[in-house]
């Protein structure tokens, strides 16, 4: 059969995530890769695969075991998130955004807020979602414009965000607005476990996209949203260092998408590759098709390693950190553009239609290059780690 | 209701990567252990007894130290705790050896069941069981297809699979089962069981712990030995025959005639 | 010196299993290799019928009455007489059948007399003066040579590795001395139940016909039924047709069924995948019916043809009818 990363002693993985690793690979090659044509086709979020990911425990490994998660280390929700990625891109978004979405709480949460809303997300009971970018507020996520109005014990949120994954199927988002308009640039923000739905809140449109498109993607507008004041995360100003935060975390489930995406798309390739005969012999055999899959196989698996070792040096809460998530999103996301785009070609003509999977992993890839920070944004923190910041 | 299952592990059958070491035993460095796979159809009929009747599941292991890797993924499918008997002496142990110590390891926890899986991948015996029960004196019920113990009259009933259908068999408690992979599939282990396996506890037992040296087990005591290995004869060529239903069943009748099967 | 005494085991019906008959035969020429006399021994409540089918391989064959092996499981009742009959020699050979029942005697047996067990033989000899053991390891993988260290020991021999042949004149049937009271506890046995459909053990068949994923259904097994009584042979599966309820779990061969080695095995729509393999793959002659020539059964058996079973089976069946009739 096709090739798959399974070695170990390169891996470095514990006992347990090899397990884990290896039955959510089960899972998704039995149960959720025989959808993922439809999903796609469709577009209508999968409420069977968040069902089964839930009962299967899939969506509460990023929460801790007191309140019902199972406790995954980063790299053991990035192994979770790969393994359903190369079966299907939208479905490892379900694990993705539950992740993202409550990361504000997992990073500056208060143990009330832990304690009300955890077991919900571990259960898959409710989804989270991150309400950080706007219409006006996409890399230049400190200029966002949506207010939060302090108001007795509560406050007001009025604004619009805009590229919400999960906008319309979350029970609670995260939402970021302006508590102070005249702080510094930095200080200008606060965070808010919003729940959903609301008074004054309304899903306003699903966007079409190119790829991931059984993921709902929506604009949502707050009109006068109240929260009470046991909702904000953290103190009032401390929302931008919390989305960054966040974000640093989030970005190798990012990769883990990206790498898994590459995987899947090799692995077809490779297995056309070995069945498809031209010219009397079977394609793979022909040398550029050969160094085509060797130069895919090569990338995907740098982008593992990379991803593999920022885990680690990410969950250590490592001064570099946001360097090493901003290289190994950067390296993932371009890898899976390319690996995808390549088995296109390995497939050639088959590569293009729907009766293979490599046109449909090609669209999905182009995502990783995009949210949670373009690769650009991603050269800009990297470059920031190198030079320090500019001179004033 | 306290089970114990007996589990070994084995070589990984889907990497048929066994190899002979030099003294013509099995290497089993040279390959990925597994539990054995019938032992996880005597483990899974173990845990679903403990979910409905309450209790704990044991695994009980003699093998290299690594293995309690191996028991994680047990341990993960949701037995409570392992022991694991390993002493370099026992390397190279034959069936007699391992029944011995077994049965002493067995003798030292509380049990109300003792679960065995049919017969091992790596040996395909099936005697083992049957020898540890006789040397604790244990009623002994082996080619189960159910398993129904009754706590309330201390009593377990069994069937056992017969050419002709099945028998019914019942034993007063403690006793030893055999079992078969007909008593069900064996569940996959959950997220939260693998994560929670590593705080579970495997105690392990030296040859010391159970009373035991080398002069009564082991494998320089082992009452077989194996003098020479060499690999199967190899099968001659594959004839593949493509055409119609009619030539195919033509070469068929031609073969069976040419090596006298008809 | 020691004996060679080989452990009959009585079918339900009272009559001789054909796995005894077939080990006794291979005893008589260990003992002419060794020179030791082989003796049978037959535990049953009431033992006269096969003792007497026993005596028609061996010289000498030892009855032993015991009511307790009506009622209760047969393997322990029995081991425990023997045992009692074998006594403490470190020298006894003692041969017996491979199959549950002999296994369990087999466990019980080395618990109660300190006797080493070699497994599942292919093969027994004598040289220098002591038994050679031939047995398959790893899916037929390996093949090794054994031998016990004490000089006696417990063989379990696989079913079809001799071929049953009375002795020239049949043996003697004595009276055993009941022996002393059994120490291992009897399990008794409630009820006996038949069930429909239930088939000869698959093990002791010399041919073959097995029905794998591709027969569909249990429609398609009628099928395989038929080819299998046109060749006198016996139905096999593989696990996916036993998971999916169409044949009982006593016909799967393979890793977590049987181990068999018929003289001829017929695959029908089974991929051969390894779990398979190994339960069959030592089988003489091997042919295969498959529309995937790719299948991994491909690779070691000795005659495929590609195409549909369901058109290939008709016409072989019309094709061995004609040749017969």
């Amino acid at each position: 059969m096709s090739p798959v990363s399974t070695s170990n002693a390169a891996d470095r993985l514990t006992v347990e995530q090899v397990l884990l690793r290896d039955t959510v690979r089960d899972l998704a090659d039995a149960r959720i890769a025989p959808r993922a044509a439809e999903i796609d086709r469709t577009g209508e979020f999968p409420e069977d695969i968040r069902q089964l990911l839930a009962a299967h425990d899939v969506l509460a490994l990023p929460f801790p075991v007191e309140h019902g998660g199972v406790g995954g280390d980063l790299l053991t929700v990035c192994l979770a998130i790969e393994q359903i990625a190369r079966a299907c891109a939208t479905s490892s978004l379900i694990l993705i955004v539950q992740e993202l979405g409550a990361l504000p709480l997992l990073i500056a949460g208060s143990p009330e807020q832990h304690a009300r809303w955890f077991p919900d997300l571990a259960a898959g009971r409710t989804l989270a979602a991150f309400g950080l970018t706007e219409p006006e507020a996409g890399s230049d996520a400190a200029s966002i414009r949506t207010r939060a109005v302090a108001d007795g014990d509560a406050y007001v949120i009025t604004g619009t965000k805009r590229f919400i994954t999960n906008g319309s199927v979350a029970g609670l988002i995260t939402v970021f607005a302006v508590t102070d308009p005249d702080a510094p640039r930095h200080g200008r923000l606060s965070c808010f476990a919003v729940e959903v739905p609301a008074a004054g809140f309304r899903v306003e449109r699903l966007e079409h996209k190119l790829g991931i498109r059984g993921s709902p993607t929506a604009e949502l507008t707050f009109d006068g949203v109240r929260v009470p004041a046991a909702n904000r995360i953290g103190a009032e100003g401390d929302g931008f260092a919390i989305a960054m935060a966040t974000l640093d975390r989030s970005r190798p489930g990012i990769a883990a998408q990206a790498v898994g995406i590459a995987q899947g798309a090799l692995d077809v390739a490779v297995a056309y590759a070995r069945e498809r005969k031209q010219f009397g012999q079977r394609i793979g055999d022909f040398q550029m098709i050969a160094a085509m899959l060797a130069d895919m196989d090569t990338q995907t698996e740098a982008a593992r390693q990379l991803l593999y070792t920022a885990c680690g040096v990410i969950e250590a809460g490592d001064a570099d950190a946001a360097r090493w998530s901003a290289m190994c999103k950067l390296i993932a996301g371009d890898t899976a553009m390319r690996v995808t785009t390549d088995a296109v070609q390995v497939l050639g003509g088959y590569g293009y239609i729907d009766e293979f999977p490599v046109e449909r992993m090609m669209r999905d890839a182009k995502i990783t290059q995009i949210y949670e920070g373009t690769q650009q944004v991603q050269r800009l923190v990297i470059a920031r780690a190198l030079l320090g910041q500019p001179d004033a | 209701m306290h089970i114990v299952v007996l589990t070994k592990p084995v070589p990984d059958p889907a990497a048929a990567a066994e190899r002979m070491g030099p003294d013509h035993r099995l290497d089993r460095a040279a390959s990925p252990a597994v539990i054995n796979g019938n032992d996880e159809y005597a483990l899974e009929a173990a845990l679903k007894l403990m979910e409905s009747m309450g209790g704990e599941v044991t695994l009980l292991t003699m093998a290299p130290a690594g293995a309690t890797d191996v028991m994680r993924k047990a341990l993960a499918m949701g037995a409570t705790r392992g022991v694991l008997v390993s002493d370099p002496v026992l390397a190279g142990s034959c069936a007699r050896s391992t029944m011995q110590v077994i049965a002493a390891a067995l003798r030292d926890l509380t049990f109300d069941l003792v679960f065995a899986g049919a017969d091992t991948s790596d040996g395909r015996g099936g005697v083992v069981p049957a020898g540890i029960a006789a040397l604790l004196r244990l009623p002994y019920l082996s080619n189960a297809a159910k398993i129904e113990p009754d706590a309330a009259t201390g009593r377990v009933r069994v069937r056992r699979i017969t050419p002709t259908g099945y028998d019914v068999l019942e034993a007063p408690m403690p006793a030893l089962v055999c079992c078969t992979q007909v008593l069900g599939e064996p569940r996959y282990p959950s997220l939260r069981g693998i994560m929670g396996a590593r705080s579970k506890e495997i105690a392990t037992r030296s040859l010391a712990d159970l009373g035991l040296d080398a002069t009564s087990v082991g494998g320089s005591v082992a009452s077989t030995v194996v003098l020479e290995t060499r690999r199967a004869p190899a099968r001659g060529a594959t004839r593949m025959v493509r055409g119609s239903a009619d030539e195919g069943a033509r070469e068929i009748v031609d073969l069976l005639e040419s090596r006298r099967l008809i | 010196m020691g004996a060679l005494w080989v452990i009959g085991e009585p079918n339900a019906d009272g009559s001789l299993a054909r796995i005894s008959a077939e080990v006794a035969t291979l005893a008589r020429s260990v003992a002419a290799a060794s020179g030791l006399s082989a003796a049978g021994i037959v535990v049953a409540a009431d033992p006269a019928g096969p003792a007497g089918e026993l005596a028609a391989y061996l010289p000498r064959v030892l009855a032993v009455t015991d009511p307790d092996a009506a009622g209760n499981a047969w393997a322990v009742v029995a081991a425990e007489r023997a045992a009692a009959i074998i006594g403490e020699d470190p020298h006894a050979l003692v041969i017996l059948g491979a199959g549950q029942d002999g296994r369990d005697v087999a466990g019980s047996l080395s618990a109660l007399t300190s006797l080493g067990i070699l497994v599942n033989a292919t093969a027994v000899d004598w040289l220098d003066g002591r038994p050679t053991v031939e047995m398959s390891a790893f899916g037929g993988k390996f093949v090794t040579t054994s031998t016990f260290t004490g000089g006696g020991g417990i063989v379990t021999v696989q079913p079809n590795t001799v071929v049953a042949e009375a002795a020239t004149k049949p043996g003697s049937v004595e009276t055993a001395a009941p022996g002393a009271e059994p120490t291992l506890p009897h399990v008794a046995v409630l009820d006996n139940v038949v069930e429909a459909g239930a088939a000869a053990p698959i093990e002791e068949a010399r041919i073959i016909v097995s029905g794998g994923r591709g027969v569909g259904g249990p429609a398609g097994f009628a099928m395989v039924q038929e080819l299998a009584t046109e060749l006198g042979g016996a139905v096999g599966a593989s696990r996916a047709a036993v998971d999916s309820g169409w044949i009982p779990y006593a016909q799967q061969i393979g890793q977590t069924g049987k181990i068999v080695k018929p003289e001829l095995y017929v695959a029908l729509g089974i991929s051969g995948a390894i779990q398979h393999k190994v339960g069959m793959q030592t089988a003489r002659t091997i042919v295969a019916v498959n529309r995937d020539p790719d299948a991994p059964i491909a690779e070691f058996a000795d005659l495929v043809v590609v195409g549909d079973l369901f058109e290939v089976v008709p016409a072989l069946l019309l094709a061995l009818r004609a040749r017969a009739g």
